[in-house]
């Protein structure tokens, strides 16, 4: 067992379930999506774009390149949420949460291709 | 990403992750923790107010308790905050300065620099190996004239201190064994733009395994070497080397040149040497009784070219065996040869130094060189010396020794080099000239410094293709004819004559000393001139631009934009009908 791939998988399968579990609910309900989570996802996020730093392999790339997607999804929707709620002062509506949700959608499909491509990696690893 | 970057990479795993987990447990904590706002109510910070305040506190900033006073629950959270993301930063600062800092890292950023720079060279190079001093007078000579260059060289220390140095065009450097082939190919051996490598390091041996590894690697390259010595020589142009430069044959070539005529040497002088320096004067070889001081590789190839013209030559070398073969050998039966070093007075009186007219100092040893100027000199103050010089830092002193004739190794492979390459047909025009009578360098002499004045011209060759002579082709093509004196107009005033000789024509095969200014040009013609830099600008004016050419050749001015065409053919279909027939006619 390599402990390094654990690691890895470890990370981008929690990036993915928490990024789900922040984006069902309805699209436009506020109280259906937790800051908290978001939060996790973000950090998950990061964490798993950092452990793909120095990987030379063409799926490293691919795995580095779906990442850095996620992350650009989730640090726009962060923004979105920050600025209507603590630079304009306004609360939360369906209008700005929705477009948080979709954003965070965005981000979940990238984190979900990166999960296919590392079961696609596994696969094709004969023992 | 080369592999040392992304083992980088993965080094810095670790410490960029330590401080995104500092961060995020930092964050979290203040948002959970309770406090009071100004009304004395309960409140939790935003992960906005959150992020804002971890910022601040980590970077050791400390903006203070914002936006309210913070209770002592947020106060016991900001502690272990401080704690925790200053000492996470000061981990990974650390760590990645250290990263950046290693060894391995820095060489492989170099490289990659390097290859930056390789790509970045517009059209050809020329790849120097050793950059020594042959390798920075060519690098010089050649970078002068637009030409680029990349130096493959051992030595850091040399490397490093390439970018400090003035040259017209960046050089690219890279650090590494010649002798290595990777290393070759890393420097740019195998670039479709590498369009010649010159061998130039101190080894001879070093220099063929650059020839070699460079006709395998690339065939259809130009190779050019240094060596000094014969069997070297004989294998590197066995296997295709397309030049061999040889300090001591080329020197000894030339100093029987300056024998036999001195206004040809004279020529050869400020042909092939650095443009825009002075100009030197003729040097007089006197013929009679020679002293050889030191027979090797130098002494050698002299005294072949003193035993063509049949004077007397004294030999004084301290080894037995040369000695042997020499008086063995039956051309040498009306020389000398004296056991001895020759910077002591006895030796170079027994070689008979006071009724001598030359001596050669040609030992591998700048001091003793120095010792036998010095001592022959107070024996006999009118002799004609010719010193070997060896090394640069000793140049001050064979400066001060006022030898006749200086010979500086570096500095002949980098002047014979830079012809070869810069105009090779210079090297033509050089072999044609020794053929002529004498009387012909003189005129030739008096021409150039008619046209040019007083300092060294530069070379350059005209060809008449449609890439370096446009206007020329396309005038060429309407039938029309220019001479070689069309050329040689001011494309300001044609009635100036710009300040350049041309030298030879070489039209197919045919090669032409000197041609007049009545001959016509055809396209696909080289021309060798000399001239100044400016007469070379001016020059190029007549050559690509259709208007310039037009003025030198028909006295009138052309306008390209379409009104002026118009208004210009309006004033001559005017100009001819108030011109009386008969008049037209005539000037038709």
């Amino acid at each position: 067992m390599n402990r390094e791939k654990v690691v890895f998988s470890f990370f981008m399968i929690l990036a993915l379930t928490l990024n789900f579990g922040f984006f069902t609910g309805d699209v436009d309900n506020p109280s259906h999506h937790n800051v908290y989570e978001l939060f996790a996802v973000i950090v998950v996020n990061l964490i798993a774009t950092v452990l793909k730093f120095g990987d030379r392999s063409q799926m490293g790339a691919m795995l580095l390149a779906t990442s850095l997607v996620a992350l650009v999804q989730l640090f726009s929707a962060s923004i979105v949420w920050a600025y209507v709620v603590n630079i304009q002062g306004n609360v939360m509506t369906a209008d700005t949460m929705s477009t948080i949700i979709s954003l965070s959608g965005g981000a979940m499909i990238a984190n979900f291709i990166s999960v296919i491509l590392l079961i696609i990696e596994t696969s094709m690893m004969r023992h | 990403m080369s592999l040392v970057t992304s083992l980088i990479m993965r080094q810095m795993r670790v410490p960029i992750i330590i401080l995104i987990m500092g961060y995020a447990i930092s964050i979290l904590g203040m948002v959970l923790a309770e406090g009071i706002d100004d009304q004395g109510n309960p409140w939790h910070m935003s992960f906005f107010d959150a992020f804002y305040f971890v910022s601040f506190t980590a970077t050791t900033i400390g903006f203070g308790e914002i936006p309210y006073t913070l209770s002592n629950a947020q106060r016991t959270w900001a502690l272990i905050t401080i704690y925790l993301t200053v000492v996470a930063w000061f981990y990974s600062l650390g760590k990645i300065i250290s990263l950046v800092q290693d060894p391995m890292f820095r060489e492989a950023l170099k490289e990659n620099q390097f290859s930056q720079q390789l790509a970045r060279i517009p059209d050809t190079f020329i790849l120097i190996c050793g950059f020594g001093e042959t390798g920075h007078a060519l690098a010089q000579a050649l970078t002068e004239r637009n030409i680029h260059t990349v130096i493959i060289e051992e030595n850091d220390k040399i490397i490093q201190t390439l970018p400090l140095e003035d040259f017209p065009l960046v050089i690219p450097g890279f650090k590494g064994d010649a002798r290595d082939p990777e290393k070759l190919i890393q420097a740019g051996l195998q670039d479709k733009k590498c369009a010649a490598v010159i061998a130039v390091t101190a080894s001879d041996e070093t220099n063929l395994k650059i020839a070699v590894t460079s006709k395998l690697l690339h065939p259809d390259i130009c190779v050019v070497c240094r060596s000094e010595l014969e069997e070297f020589e004989s294998n590197m142009f066995s296997f295709g080397t397309d030049f061999v430069v040889n300090p001591f044959e080329t020197f000894a070539n030339i100093f029987a040149m300056a024998m036999h005529s001195p206004s040809l040497h004279l020529l050869y002088d400020w042909l092939t040497g650095v443009p825009d320096t002075d100009l030197t004067t003729p040097i007089y070889v006197k013929e009679g009784h020679w002293i050889i001081c030191g027979f090797g590789r130098f002494g050698n190839d002299l005294y072949k070219q003193l035993l063509k013209s049949n004077v007397q030559v004294t030999i004084i070398d301290p080894s037995e065996e040369k000695r042997e073969i020499f008086l063995n050998r039956p051309e040498n039966k009306n020389n000398d040869f004296i056991i001895g070093t020759g910077f002591d007075a006895h030796t170079l009186t027994v070689a008979g130094v006071t009724k001598a007219v030359g001596l050669i100092s040609g030992t591998d040893n700048d001091s003793n060189n120095l010792s036998i100027i010095m001592t022959a000199r107070e024996l006999n103050p009118d002799l004609f010396i010719v010193a070997r010089h060896n090394k640069k830092s000793n140049e001050k002193l064979f400066e001060a020794t006022q030898a006749n004739i200086i010979m500086q190794p570096s500095e002949i492979i980098a002047r014979k080099i830079r012809t070869l390459l810069v105009s090779p047909l210079m090297i033509a025009f050089l072999n044609k000239a020794r053929n002529q009578d004498p009387s012909w360098a003189n005129i030739t002499i008096s021409r150039i410094m008619g046209a040019l004045g007083d300092s060294v011209p530069s070379i350059w060759t005209l060809h008449i293709n449609e890439k370096e002579a446009r206007a020329l082709c396309q005038v060429l093509r309407l039938g029309r004819v220019i001479r070689v004196g069309n050329l040689l107009q001011n494309p300001r005033q044609r009635e100036n004559q710009l300040e350049a000789v041309p030298l030879m024509l070489k039209r197919k095969q045919k090669l032409l000393l000197m041609p007049t200014n009545d001959i016509a040009i055809k396209s696909g013609d080289q021309i060798l001139f000399c001239g100044t830099p400016g007469a070379l600008r001016s020059m190029q004016w007549s050559q690509n631009d259709i208007h310039s050419l037009n003025y030198i050749m028909t006295y009138e001015d052309t306008h390209d934009a379409f009104i002026w065409r118009k208004v210009q053919q309006f004033i001559k279909r005017s100009d001819r009908r108030n011109r009386p027939r008969q008049k037209r006619h005539i000037m038709k």
